[in-house]
């Protein structure tokens, strides 16, 4: 049974419209108009027990209403979510001490107390004893290599240290699903690394499921086997990291060195022209084709240096939410690269 | 000078066009100032249907006390605790910077920068208890009288936002300053009634160190015309001295403000 | 089955007195503005210099010494009494930050219960050093003047009253969290308790006693919940001339309606602030 299972989810929101200027605020004052935004729609999919999986679109795909939905803070306009079994909108207790979210920065801490206060009333809502809370906090703390920032008011903190707690508050009951919303956004460097290596570290001794969203391809590529991607609410993606390359760039880039200055109508014949500098030549070959384009230029041009390669994902991901449409939703759904 | 009247009314039409959004409310404080009136309205019932005159006050011209302050309220609501509000947030989320640079007196700017619409129920209220008050009394007030009184409101308006920016200014160096405001509106509240219908501590305290004394009870004086001109004096005075202390007092947090937050 | 249940009650006893302490910790950290807090309800002594005086004069029923008791008595119930749930409640809707709470396994209500018991716990000790002050200022409260007697309702009386206090407490609490219920469909309820406020303020017995008011009005407030959460346990520590059983039964019942009123509105409420987008 697959921890996670959104089915159809789909969620729509009334928002006020306001027209700026005297005019409009007077009108909005009076006469209120709203209009229906869907945020998310027909999104489908599972998240197996020990999975990590990313999820990624663009600000505003229906991210967080997605992760808000499957962790039960908002009901579902239609389609239906299971996680551990159960319906998350009823909140049991016993799937609410199986689960968490992370949020931003400041959601849990108490900000004027030392974390390890807050740390203490998560350990007693969650009904951890005092010696095994106290283990597993410097256990946490021992992963997110935090230590003496445990006796400084929240407030003190730097944006990396307070998320290392916030994820330390979220983390103290070992919940076996983890909804992971931007864990790393406004961090260094250093404390990316970190966040990241606890996660992978958390998710290896716990065998915990994770979706984690996040700005940093780093972070995807770093942790996560598997991606699911959406795009103005629909799902675009949902298979392998490796196959994102494969599935929204069938080309890959040849580019070549000829010995004499090339011709571009003659280089059209082999693929795409990117561009042609000189001698040399960039191509963007069909993948099917690839063997017997670049054997082919090989024997009919006269060429010094070939290098084959792909795109970086970080671009092929940027296009892809550049000009996918939610209309090609139903292509991408299904397909061969689900795992 | 024009430049100054342009920036309000930028200001003000931006401020009550925000303000707009909460209709609701607006309502719902149209609603409680009705409602606080009448409450207040029955406390004066209360004293005056045994026959006691709250410190020798007729009820009309203790009514002009209970108009006073209703009027002072909403001044306050409208023009005063909105802007009290934003230099609390400018200096803690360190914008006050911004207000620094720009080529208007920053006490100015601070001091009118947003209006609430919500005082203005009060302010309605409070100058028609003041008419009623005034025009159904067996002697109507003089001419002299009414103007003195007058004179005397506008000081009062005066001393409480002297003493609102007083407390704005402390938020240099203490950023919760919604409890020294709630504090103080909890002792101005004496000012519902005429002073001497407290006891003598009380008359000392409202009078000498929290002027309560001299922005409702000494406006409605007058303006019934129960006399004492040297109590305008006072008034002056004290409006006086409260309005140099809050400017001098401005100066002094911007010179510790400027040398310490670099 | 006797030992899960036993097991289960000591795990609530450590559940909330951790919370307990935690929020206590939290309270001192603020305790200027606590601090301040208890001057900024000293609208019952402010009311009590008007009275005090109204009661020298002899025409009403009730002596001066009479009044500086009872409103020194409605200071201290007040300090109990206080609610302040909306304000916290309103800023965890606006800023989002109630979503963390609702995914713990414990109601959000019982947490804010304990912050003001441990905010009551912080205030306590400022309020009564203004209580003393006006003590020193006024002896005659406590020696009852020349022929009065000494203020001392008896243990039972005092009792009563703390036992009454707390009761207030519950039922001024569910009061403004039946209300707090509207923060998920209008943003703004601060406003909302402005207007709750006004019959506490008037129709409680704070700012007036009692017993000036004609009788048939007084009947009416009686069925009020509103006299319960001031006059009533200020009589009490008083002289100990109230309707005891009426009270606390009355309180049951209200504090029942409203708990009954904040669940369904919970209910209700969760399934708007989801559609919202939590």
């Amino acid at each position: 049974m697959p921890t996670v299972q959104a089915d159809n989810l789909s969620k729509t929101f009334h928002v006020a419209d306001k027209q700026p200027g005297m005019l409009g605020t007077l009108r909005h004052f009076i006469n209120r108009s709203y209009r229906a935004v869907q945020a998310v729609r027909d999104v489908s999919f599972a998240i197996e027990p020990g999975e990590v999986v990313g999820f990624l679109g663009p600000n505003g795909a229906g991210k967080t209403t997605t992760l808000k939905m499957l962790t039960g803070l908002i009901h579902p306009t239609s389609g239906s979510v299971s996680v551990l079994g159960q319906v998350p909108f009823k909140r049991r207790p016993d799937l609410l001490r199986q689960v968490t979210l992370v949020m931003g920065q400041k959601q849990q801490m108490i900000w004027d107390l030392p974390p390890m206060e807050s740390l203490r009333v998560n350990a007693a809502v969650y009904g951890i004893p005092e010696d095994e809370a106290r283990r597993r906090i410097d256990e946490l703390a021992e992963m997110l290599t935090i230590s003496d920032e445990m006796t400084r008011p929240v407030r003190k903190l730097s944006l990396g240290e307070r998320m290392k707690c916030e994820l330390m508050a979220a983390l103290i009951h070992h919940p076996r699903v983890l909804f992971l919303d931007e864990p790393t956004l406004g961090l260094d460097v250093n404390a990316q690394t970190a966040v990241r290596n606890f996660l992978r570290e958390y998710n290896r001794q716990h065998g915990a499921s994770i979706l984690l969203t996040s700005h940093y391809m780093a972070d995807i590529t770093a942790l996560c086997d598997r991606v699911v991607m959406i795009h103005k609410g629909g799902l675009i993606y949902d298979g392998r990291l490796a196959g994102v390359v494969n599935r929204f760039a069938p080309f890959r880039e040849v580019k070549l060195e000829l010995a004499s200055d090339a011709d571009e109508s003659v280089m059209a014949r082999y693929g795409e022209v990117e561009s042609i500098q000189g001698r040399v030549v960039r191509l963007l070959v069909n993948r099917d084709g690839l063997t017997a384009t670049v054997n082919r230029l090989l024997s009919e041009q006269d060429v010094t240096d070939l290098t084959v390669s792909d795109p970086p994902i970080e671009e092929v991901i940027g296009r892809v939410f550049d000009d996918g449409e939610p209309g090609d939703t139903d292509e991408y759904t299904t397909g061969a690269d689900s795992v | 000078m024009k430049r100054y009247f342009n920036t309000l009314r930028i200001f003000w039409s931006a401020s009550i066009s925000a303000e707009m959004e909460y209709r609701v409310n607006f309502a719902m404080a149209a609603f409680s100032s009705v409602m606080t009136l009448g409450g207040t309205l029955m406390m004066l019932f209360l004293f005056y249907r045994t026959g006691y005159e709250m410190g020798g006050w007729p009820w009309r011209d203790a009514l002009a006390v209970v108009g006073v302050f209703t009027f002072l309220e909403g001044m306050q609501a409208t023009f005063m605790a909105p802007n009290r509000t934003r230099v609390t947030e400018h200096v803690r989320e360190g914008t006050l910077d911004f207000v620094l640079l720009k080529p208007i007196n920053s006490q100015f700017w601070l001091s009118v920068r947003t209006v609430s619409l919500w005082g203005v129920p009060n302010i309605i209220l409070g100058l028609a208890i003041v008419g009623f008050a005034l025009t159904t009394r067996e002697t109507p007030p003089t001419l002299a009288g009414l103007a003195s009184g007058l004179l005397a409101l506008g000081l009062a308006v005066l001393m409480l936002y002297s003493l609102g920016y007083l407390l704005s200014t402390i938020s240099i160096w203490y950023i919760k300053l919604y409890n020294i405001t709630m504090a103080m509106q909890a002792l101005v509240e004496t000012g519902r009634y005429p002073i001497t219908a407290y006891p003598g501590a009380y008359q000392a305290f409202f009078t000498f160190v929290l002027p309560v004394a001299f922005m409702t009870t000494v406006p409605a004086r007058l303006m019934t015309g129960r006399g004492g001109t040297e109590w305008l004096l006072g008034a002056v005075i004290v409006a006086g001295l409260l309005l140099a202390l809050s400017i001098g007092f401005w100066r002094f947090a911007l010179r510790y403000y400027t040398s310490a937050s670099s | 089955m006797t030992q899960a249940f036993a097991q289960s009650r000591t795990g609530w006893r450590r559940k909330l007195g951790v919370l307990f302490v935690v929020h206590y910790a939290e309270m001192l950290q603020y305790r200027v503005e606590i601090a301040l807090w208890a001057v900024a309800t000293m609208l019952p002594l402010i009311m009590m210099g008007v009275w005090a005086q109204a009661g020298e004069s002899g025409l009403f029923p009730f002596s001066q010494v009479l009044m500086l008791r009872y409103f020194i008595a409605v200071y201290l119930v007040w300090q109990v009494t206080i609610v302040w749930t909306i304000h916290h409640f309103e800023f965890l809707v606006v800023t989002g930050r109630l979503s963390p709470m609702l995914l713990h396994p414990v109601d959000p209500c019982v947490r804010f219960i304990l912050m003001h018991l441990a905010e009551q716990g912080t205030r306590l000790p400022f309020a009564l050093g203004i209580v003393g002050l006006f003590l020193f200022l006024y002896p005659d409260t406590l020696t009852g003047g020349e022929g009065g007697d000494i203020w001392w309702p008896g243990w039972w009386n005092i009792t009563l009253a703390l036992a009454a206090c707390y009761f207030a407490f519950i039922l001024r609490f569910f009061m403004q969290y039946a209300l707090c219920m509207v923060a998920f469909w209008h943003e703004r309820v601060t406003a909302l308790d402005a207007i709750q406020y006004l019959p506490h303020l008037f129709l409680s017995g704070m700012v007036f006693p009692f017993e000036v008011l004609p009788e048939p009005i007084r009947e009416v407030l009686l069925w009020t919940p509103f006299p319960y959460t001031v006059w009533f346990p200020a009589s009490l520590l008083v002289h100990g001339e109230a309707p005891v059983l009426r009270g606390f039964l009355t309180m049951a019942g209200w504090t029942v309606a409203f708990f009954i009123l904040y669940r369904v509105l919970w209910h209700k409420g969760l399934k708007h602030y989801s559609a919202m987008g939590a």
